[in-house]
């Protein structure tokens, strides 16, 4: 358990400090927050043609009322803790790869529900997209996170499905 | 079957949020009042030179700081001076409590009032160290160079991780890391426990 806490909070600080260094954010961290806003902005489309994004923003032609997608509200410090978590557990680094890229797209996934839902709460009323934005939300993604990585370990202990060679 | 003890603990947690959090909207002046006692004691310590008091205000900290803004320059107040004050938002910290009642709530460990009262300790500490993250980072954009060259005052990037560790990770991990450490001998944990010596013995 203390080697777990350890690992865990050493990689969690080391990908934090990484993720906000400005290099990263230039050519990574910015551009999938771009990338974010527009696959929110293409979910939403089908059923909402006055949304466009531009950039990190994703805006109402007809109301005014954006949102801009900053540090914080893209997933990747959930992702970061999943990166931690699945990092410091023993596992083969194939496990450990499966489980970064499905916990991401799990996390994404929620994530994209939370910016759509935050923006119509935004257009709605102020004051419960605040409140959302800044409590609410951040404590059901990280619950997203344990759930996948209680997950993980549950796919961790399965039978091997492999034959047995004598 | 082997899944009730996580299937339980989630659905649990996620009807206790609502609870919690509702109870939090309410009473966070309060439940947020021992961390700004500690991290007043703490910014009084560690920056006395810059801290003059700390006022407590109903869902903020307002951090009297020693400077003045004379004409738009900002500089070391001198007595009877006006100083500025820095105002902190301190929900921003506190919502990991209702997240973490939710978690510990939800779990059947042994004593759970004591641990939960354990738990509000360590964090409150991590709050106390969010508030004292948040103040070193307004003093380094208010004041600027006069804080930085302050004794015990750690660089520009240390204080720009430090609060961003603060406000975006710290709320809701360490919650879940007093949560995890206070599981022990709980359904979760055993199933937890049973699942890793599995797969332990597999690899």
């Amino acid at each position: 358990m203390f080697k777990f806490l350890l690992t865990f909070l050493t990689c969690l600080m080391v990908l934090f400090t990484v993720e906000l260094l400005n290099p990263v954010q230039a050519a990574v961290i910015q551009p999938f927050t771009a990338a974010l806003a527009w696959v929110a902005a293409s979910v939403v489309l089908p059923f909402d043609d006055t949304v466009i994004s531009s950039g990190r923003i994703l805006r109402d032609s007809v109301s005014g009322f954006a949102v801009s997608i900053e540090a914080g509200c893209n997933g990747v410090e959930a992702s970061i803790v999943l990166i931690a978590g699945v990092i410091a557990f023993p596992a083969t680094w194939r496990q450990r790869a499966a489980a970064i890229l499905l916990g991401f797209i799990a996390i994404q996934l929620l994530n994209i529900l939370r910016i759509i839902s935050l923006f119509y709460l935004g257009q709605w009323n102020f004051d419960i997209f605040e409140w959302t934005h800044l409590y609410l939300w951040p404590v059901l993604i990280m619950l997203d996170v344990l759930l996948v990585f209680a997950l993980y370990l549950r796919w961790l202990s399965r039978p091997d499905p492999s034959p047995k060679h004598a | 079957m082997r899944d009730i003890a996580l299937r339980q603990q989630i659905l649990t947690t996620l009807l206790l949020l609502f609870i919690t959090f509702g109870l939090w909207a309410i009473a966070e002046p309060l439940l947020a009042t021992p961390a700004k006692w500690l991290a007043h004691a703490l910014l009084t310590l560690w920056l006395p030179d810059a801290i003059e008091t700390t006022i407590f205000e109903p869902e903020a900290l307002l951090v009297v700081i020693n400077f003045a803004d004379i004409n738009g320059i900002v500089r070391q107040a001198v007595p009877n001076e006006d100083s500025l004050a820095l105002r902190l938002n301190t929900r921003l910290v506190s919502y990991g409590l209702p997240f973490y009642a939710a978690l510990l709530w939800g779990s059947r460990i042994n004593n759970p009032i004591n641990a939960f009262a354990c738990g509000l300790f360590v964090l409150w500490a991590a709050m106390a160290l969010g508030l004292a993250a948040m103040t070193a980072k307004d003093l380094m954009l208010v004041v600027g160079e006069p804080f930085l060259t302050m004794a015990w005052v750690p660089p520009p990037a240390v204080l720009a991780v430090s609060y961003q560790f603060s406000v975006l990770l710290m709320p809701t991990v360490a919650p879940v890391l007093v949560w995890v450490l206070q599981l022990r001998g709980s359904p979760l944990w055993k199933q937890l426990e049973n699942q890793v010596a599995k797969s332990q013995g597999s690899a």
